[in-house]
């Protein structure tokens, strides 16, 4: 951990901090998101494992609200660790994808776009997967109702 | 959103011709009672099984309490079948596919939902994605409470399917089942739980002895009681006396 840690922190200088990591994970700028993935792949963390959108409303008078989307990479060796950073954009924003460098990142994007409502720049094919193609919004909004009406079927 | 029954027929087509026929209906009313026998004792069943129910119905399904015994077959198919059982939560994404099969299936045909998600949606009943019962989609014959109903409700389910065909091929009137008031209401009617035997356990004790299963179980004790190897019950007993 320590030494891929290191290995970050001089590669993206004031991005990853080795001596204080970010137990949460390291936030790391939009336009960096792609290379930092690129270099967790050369560097032994082939195994895309997951990647987890959640929507954060405006709080407070200057609060702009944001999504939070935290990729997770996995050393698939024998001492094997899974590695997380995240990306914090506005909500008319954009992530790179991940899809050129790992295959697997196409449902799990497209899932996160259909439930979250995160936008992610480059994707082949960014259509809905869970829920039907004609539904209206995005159900994991910290502002959709729980109790949204969908006739006829409800 | 409603249903239109208007569009159920009982009567075959062949009734019309035939009742023309001098004397022919003394033959067709033992006719009608033929088919009304046929009908009730082979109930084939589709199961639009898409959660946990559908285990307990694979469990109804086995040999416990024998679907079989009442003519009873699964058929992964809608075409061949006159029952559907709901067994599980459905969604508003299911909710077509199942309106679909349902009216792919040939009259007549008869709906039973199963577990407390079929009847009313239950918990998820308020969530975006869940549809609040099966019967706003399609006409429901049976309920059967639970969550999930175990296997002998099943089999109570299916009987008082079997009493409606009856009464209602006797063309007597049935009143229509409504929404049990809870859902999770266990109310099982018949017991074939008790028709186990009283030395069944011990004799199936008794067969799997020599099979070495158990791991550090041993049970070569004559009175069948299983012993852990070590005794650390008995010795933790005594020191605390």
């Amino acid at each position: 951990m320590n030494e891929i840690l290191a290995k970050l922190a001089t590669e993206f200088p004031g991005v990853f901090d080795a001596e204080n990591p970010d137990p949460s994970g390291a936030l790391v700028p939009a336009d960096q998101h792609v290379a930092v993935a690129a270099f967790l792949k050369e560097n032994g963390f082939t195994k895309y494992v997951t990647v987890v959108g959640s929507h954060y409303p405006a709080s407070g008078d200057e609060g702009v609200a944001e999504y939070e989307v935290g990729t997770v990479l996995r050393n698939p060796t024998r001492n094997s660790f899974a590695f997380m950073w995240r990306v914090r954009i506005p909500m008319d924003g954009e992530v790179p994808t991940l899809c050129p460098l790992f295959a697997g990142a196409d449902w799990q994007e497209r899932e996160q776009f259909d439930l979250v409502g995160v936008r992610f720049g480059g994707h082949p094919d960014l259509r809905r997967l869970m829920l039907p193609e004609d539904w209206e919004g995005h159900p994991l909004h910290k502002d959709y109702a729980i109790e949204t009406a969908h006739p006829p079927w409800r | 959103m409603g249903v239109d029954e208007t569009y159920r027929n009982y009567e075959h087509p062949l009734y019309a011709s035939l009742e023309k026929m001098p004397g022919i209906t003394v033959g067709l009313a033992r006719l009608d009672q033929l088919l009304q026998w046929g009908a009730r004792n082979s109930l084939w069943v589709f199961p639009m099984a898409t959660s946990c129910c559908a285990i307990e119905f694979m469990t109804a399904a086995a040999s416990r309490v024998d679907l079989d015994q009442m003519g009873t077959i699964i058929r992964p198919t809608p075409r061949h079948c006159d029952v559907m059982v709901v067994a599980g939560t459905i969604t508003v994404k299911m909710a077509p596919r199942v309106k679909k099969l349902w009216d792919q299936m040939p009259e007549p045909k008869w709906c039973i939902a199963m577990g407390s998600c079929a009847i009313s949606g239950d918990f998820y009943r308020d969530i975006y994605s869940v549809v609040p019962g099966v019967d706003t989609i399609c006409p429901v014959d049976v309920y059967i409470p639970g969550c999930p109903p175990n296997a002998d409700q099943v089999m109570v389910g299916l009987r008082r399917l079997q009493e409606k065909i009856q009464l209602q091929r006797e063309g007597k009137w049935v009143e229509p089942d409504k929404r049990p008031d809870d859902p999770r209401t266990i109310l099982p009617e018949i017991g074939l739980y008790d028709r186990r035997e009283d030395d069944m356990t011990e004799r199936q004790h008794e067969a799997s002895r020599h099979l070495g299963v158990g791991g550090n179980e041993s049970r070569d004790n004559d009175d069948g009681v299983i012993s852990h190897q070590g005794g650390v019950s008995e010795t933790a007993g005594g020191s605390t006396e």
